[in-house]
């Protein structure tokens, strides 16, 4: 069960497929790959959200908090696990959007689901999109 | 109900009834006080009391809030942020009152030092606050020294319907002595050790042993958010690295984990944050989503074990 790979790898990769979730079909190994999303503003995340791949993700979200667009997609499909660590940086990222702004997160794995719906119900900047 | 200590804002009373009679004369009243006074009263006390409370209020019931004590405190290590926090939270500005009976006969073994030690954090988590609650206690069927822990645990002892200060209110002494060994794991106990770099092996190795033990859906995710929070909490603040074990405990799933922490502050877990702090949620996830936590710490190291059944036991 030992991961082998090399951990907190962050690919931010823009040529790379769209659809990349080959790779990562065995159990996640706390490497988080992350790049933009070919047709919308937002970014496709492929891994889990951990205490190692955690400042991959803030600066994630720290480039999404920038871009100038109403509405933010984060591709979470593929990604295993969210812990209560990266919940925190994505609620405290929602939290700072200016009025109107918003985080649609597609399909995120239902830990984060649950997680924001233990600590931050009602966070009207964050919209989650199960399908 | 009046403070003796008028110090104090914090009320915590303990009523020892005997039979459903002296359950009505110790609480009822209670309750129409704060609606007279326009006090939000909350009731969370084991499902057939609160059948009881509620018929012997009559109309006043609509006023009340009423929570099923075995289900909402299940865990008591999540009642003083989920029930009672919650409650007094939501009604800032005004002082609010609480019905909390938290050790009830069917509690087990297992379960009572983690409910002792929460009817003694009550006081340092309320102190100063606009809060009464007060704590009923099966006088007739529960033990001597439940009875006796009482009195540690409650500035304040209601008995035959007379108030008293209680003589032995030491509730810092009841934390300390209930902070004691857990039983060791059993033999068949399955056991990894886990660094920074095995965080989320750890995670896919509990989950994958509770799942052969009999958990599933819901309660496997929750499994791997309390796991990675536990684990995590060892290589930032326990040491590096710490020791994993699982296994399975009549019908629910046992998970502990070991490491070289301190858990020096006994209210750890069980402040509810504000929503925008950052931190402080890895323990207080732990308890929201598990039957039972039970922990043990020293300067040498910490052992926490939580408790996990089939069936969803989770307020959120």
């Amino acid at each position: 069960m030992r991961s082998r790979q090399p951990t907190g790898v962050t690919d931010m990769d823009e040529a790379q497929e769209a659809d990349a979730s080959a790779p990562f079909s065995t159990p996640s190994t706390g490497v988080l790959r992350v790049r933009p999303l070919p047709d919308r503003p937002g970014w496709r995340a492929v891994g889990e959200i951990n205490l190692i791949t955690r400042p991959a993700w803030e600066k994630t979200l720290r480039q999404l908090t920038v871009i100038d667009e109403k509405v933010c997609h984060l591709e979470l499909s593929a990604v295993t696990f969210v812990d209560v660590g990266g919940a925190s940086v994505l609620a405290a990222a929602a939290q700072g959007l200016p009025a109107g702004r918003r985080i649609m997160l597609h399909q995120p794995p239902a830990a984060l689901g649950r997680l924001l719906d233990m600590f931050w119900p009602d966070l009207p900047a964050i919209e989650v999109v199960t399908r | 109900m009046t403070a003796p200590n008028t110090t104090e804002a914090f009320v915590h009373p303990a009523l020892f009834y005997r039979g459903e009679q002296e359950y009505l004369d110790g609480t009822v009243p209670f309750i129409r006080e704060g609606l007279k006074s326009g006090e939000p009263v909350a009731v969370a006390v084991p499902g057939p009391n609160l059948a009881v409370l509620k018929e012997g209020l009559g109309a006043d019931a609509a006023a009340v809030r009423f929570l099923d004590m075995a289900q909402a405190g299940r865990n008591p290590g999540r009642i003083i942020p989920t029930v009672l926090r919650a409650f007094a939270d939501a009604h800032t500005g005004t002082r609010v009152r609480i019905i909390g009976e938290p050790i009830w006969a069917g509690r087990s073994s297992v379960e009572y030092p983690a409910c002792v030690q929460h009817e003694a954090l009550i006081n340092p988590a309320f102190q100063g606050r606009d809060v009464t609650i007060l704590c009923p206690y099966d006088a007739a069927r529960l033990d001597e020294r439940v009875l006796t822990d009482a009195y540690a645990t409650h500035p304040v002892v209601v008995l035959g319907g007379k108030e008293r200060l209680s003589p032995s209110y030491a509730p810092e002494r009841i934390v300390a002595r209930y902070n004691q060994p857990l039983a060791a794991p059993p033999a068949v106990a399955e056991t990894m050790i886990y660094g920074a770099e095995e965080l989320p092996a750890a995670r896919h190795f509990a989950v994958e042993r509770a799942s052969r033990l009999g958990l599933s859906g819901a309660s496997l995710d929750d499994l791997a958010l309390a796991v990675a929070e536990l684990t995590t909490n060892s290589v930032v603040h326990g040491g590096g690295s710490g020791v994993l074990r699982i296994w399975a405990e009549d019908s629910q799933v046992v998970c502990e984990v070991r490491d070289r922490g301190h858990l020096s502050d006994p209210l750890a877990g069980r402040r509810p944050p504000a929503r925008d702090q950052r931190g402080g949620r890895g323990l207080l996830l732990v308890h929201h989503v598990s039957d039972l936590v039970r922990i043990h710490s020293r300067a040498e190291g910490t052992v926490i074990r939580f408790y996990l059944s089939g069936k969803p036991s989770g307020p959120a």
